[in-house]
């Protein structure tokens, strides 16, 4: 059965993707994550575009996504997420290397719902990706229209 | 008359106007033609003056009866006794001898047989005055001894009033010329008249400073050597009379010294009333000071023009240095961040089975990944404070040195601190540049006085040093050698091994500059096992606001 992935992690660098799943992966949510390498790419997979076309039509219940990315950056991949009545409910949380203030700055206009810079320290790392990915996948409420959790498990 | 008839008849006309002239004496028909005349007075007097005769135009004209003079008064009796006066001086210079200023005076030329007519001031008998025009004749015997003078005079008033009212128009119309000429003269621009053959007819004052010529100089002369390129003056002449005027043609005059002027040429033909050309008036305008003026404004457009491209070049260069420090702080990190993970992660993987060493070297290297990575966010906020804009605020130091030690909670955790914090000013700043500043002092403070237990940190202010407040963080901690204190601001610079005390060797040369940017001073004193104060200065707010605080 095609199960059913709740994470999309837009990342274009295979080790910082790597790390993340390293991270997630003791606590069961790794296999939750679809990782895509662009804002391309994320885009297709939001709108079961290209190669994503078959994909089931239940979107993710949070996105972690990287800003600085080939094709379609992070902050326009953003935009246009939440510029669509039918994703902008899709938390989104930027995870990136800039704590430059206007990438801050700009993030929050366009409505994301929080923003990580990525921790030098691996232990550190480890810690915000958890948490970060603990609250919105797991704490976190989202309204039914979104991913259904109880399809996770089948 | 039987005579006259009788003369025309028989005898020869010279001979007959003969018989007619002695017959008029004879019959007293000229005298009494003479002395009913109302329009001439004629007084005869004897050869002292005494009035003899006085006819009915000089009772007319004077208002005495014959009577009333005859045998009694002397001419001189009834004329203006100033003008007599004047009249015998006048006459005494002449003639180089004495006349008196009586009758003699008025007779004196007809007594020389000099034909004598003058202006004279009459009096009438009511004390009026009017000016007359005298003929003076004297009366001679057979023998030719003077018997007598007649003074035929007319009364002068009507002509006077005509000469009295031509003065007056006269004076008026030099009036008008002088007033025209005023205008002339004080225009600022050279002003010249020259005929349709460009030679000078009229110049005024600026014209000569133009030219450095003198106005008789100038006149008669050609337009055209006034100027340096006379072939262009007599084209100007020549376009003035072809079409009229000419306007804003541009020539430079050289005056006598060689001072040349750029002057802006106008010009118009003028016509008499016959509305034939009579020659051309010109003005010169001095464009000296516009041209400076033209120059100016035409060099301050090339330094805008320089400084719009250099305020460019510096946002290109600021936006490349942007550019840099992103990519540094998002590229340069990655890897280092990877170094770190995957070490930590190979620990993980071979947990308990690696030598102590190999953990050891891993650790190492975890280590020395993070330490880059503090020194890249030191190196970028160390360059971000060069390009930041300085705000200009009141910032309450008091209340940011208590942030500022609530924000390094951990570096105190654990440690036994006294803290001395004296009431501390308002001052005029960036705020979360001074943070900074505040941060790195008291983290350096709290840093090097690990040693000491229990360690104290002093924060306060120590006067005032060019109208801005010292203010200075102290601690009791190692110190420094002072022979070494200028090496404390700049970049990578330290006076302790890494192994002793962390640190990139930024913090303080950060201070520096953002306390530069402010326009203060910062400067460091301690020896070893000493302490160290750190000093620094800023602007004081105004009391207004200080007070506030």
């Amino acid at each position: 059965m095609n199960r059913l992935k709740r994470i999309l992690l837009v990342e274009d660098s295979a080790r910082d993707a790597e790390l993340i799943l390293g991270a997630l992966d003791p606590h069961q949510l790794a296999g939750e994550v679809v990782h895509v390498r662009d804002g391309a790419e994320a885009l297709d997979y939001l709108y079961r575009r290209g190669v994503f076309a078959d994909r089931p039509d239940t979107q993710p219940i949070l996105i972690l996504l990287d800003l600085k990315l080939p094709k379609v950056d992070g902050l326009e991949v953003l935009r246009q997420i939440k510029g669509d009545a039918g994703l902008k409910k899709i938390p989104i949380v930027m995870l990136t290397s800039s704590r430059q203030e206007q990438d801050l700055v700009r993030s929050y206009e366009l409505g994301v719902n929080a923003y990580v810079v990525k921790p030098m320290k691996f232990q550190d790392f480890v810690e915000a990706v958890k948490q970060v990915s603990g609250f919105w996948a797991v704490i976190n409420e989202v309204p039914e229209s979104l991913g259904r959790r109880e399809n996770n498990g089948a | 008359m039987p005579t006259t008839q009788k003369g025309a008849g028989d005898a020869s006309d010279a001979s007959i106007e003969t018989r007619h002239a002695e017959a008029l004496l004879t019959t007293g028909a000229l005298q009494s033609a003479i002395f009913n005349s109302a329009n001439f007075s004629s007084i005869a007097t004897d050869a002292k003056g005494v009035i003899q005769i006085f006819n009915v135009g000089a009772e007319r004209m004077l208002g005495y009866t014959a009577a009333e003079v005859t045998n009694k008064i002397t001419p001189a009796d009834i004329s203006d006794p100033h003008e007599v006066i004047v009249r015998a001086n006048a006459l005494s210079v002449e003639f180089g001898m004495p006349i008196a200023p009586g009758f003699e005076a008025l007779v004196f030329k007809a007594s020389h047989e000099i034909e004598d007519i003058y202006e004279l001031t009459y009096i009438r008998k009511d004390g009026s005055r009017f000016p007359a025009v005298v003929s003076v004749t004297a009366l001679r015997d057979s023998q030719n001894v003077i018997i007598g003078y007649l003074l035929i005079g007319t009364d002068n008033t009507a002509r006077q009033e005509v000469e009295d009212e031509r003065k007056k128009l006269d004076q008026g119309l030099r009036d008008q010329q002088f007033y025209t000429r005023s205008l002339i003269e004080s225009n600022i621009d050279a002003l010249m008249t020259t005929d349709p053959g460009g030679i000078i007819t009229d110049v005024q004052k600026q014209t000569e400073a133009l030219t450095g010529c003198t106005r008789d100089e100038l006149i008669g002369a050609p337009f055209k050597n006034y100027f340096t390129d006379p072939g262009r003056a007599e084209a100007g002449i020549r376009r003035v009379l072809a079409e009229g005027k000419v306007t804003n043609y541009e020539l430079t005059a050289r005056a006598r010294d060689g001072a040349q002027t750029v002057v802006s040429y106008n010009a118009t033909t003028f016509h008499d009333r016959d509305r034939k050309l009579r020659g051309v008036f010109a003005s010169a305008r001095d464009m000296t000071e516009l041209k400076r003026y033209e120059h100016t404004v035409q060099q301050n457009e090339i330094q805008r023009g320089r400084d719009v491209a250099h305020a460019k070049e510096l946002a290109v260069v600021n936006q490349e240095l942007e550019a840099f420090s992103y990519s540094v702080s998002h590229d340069l990190r990655a890897p280092l961040r990877h170094i770190h993970g995957y070490v930590e992660m190979l620990r993980v993987a071979t947990s308990g089975q690696l030598s102590d060493k190999a953990q050891h070297y891993l650790t190492t290297i975890a280590e020395a990944s993070v330490e880059m990575g503090d020194l890249i966010d030191d190196l970028l906020a160390f360059s971000r404070v060069g390009r930041a804009e300085i705000g200009g605020i009141p910032v309450y130091l008091g209340q940011l040195v208590q942030d500022v030690i609530r924000g390094l909670e951990m570096a105190i955790h654990g440690r036994h601190i006294v803290w001395q914090i004296a009431a501390l000013p308002t001052v005029i700043g960036d705020v979360s540049l001074l943070k900074q500043v505040l941060t790195n002092l008291i983290d350096n403070a709290i840093k090097y006085s690990r040693t000491c237990d229990p360690a104290t940190i002093e924060i306060g202010c120590s006067g005032e040093e060019a109208g801005r407040v010292i203010l200075f963080v102290r601690d009791n901690g190692v110190g420094f050698d002072m022979q070494y204190a200028d090496k404390l601001f700049g970049v990578f610079q330290r006076l302790h091994r890494p192994e002793e005390f962390e640190g990139t060797g930024i913090g303080l040369a950060t201070v520096r500059r953002i306390i530069g940017r402010h326009g203060g001073r910062v400067w460091a004193e301690g020896g070893l096992n000493k302490g160290a104060t750190f000093y620094l200065t800023l602007e004081a707010a105004p009391l207004s606001i200080g007070a506030t605080a």
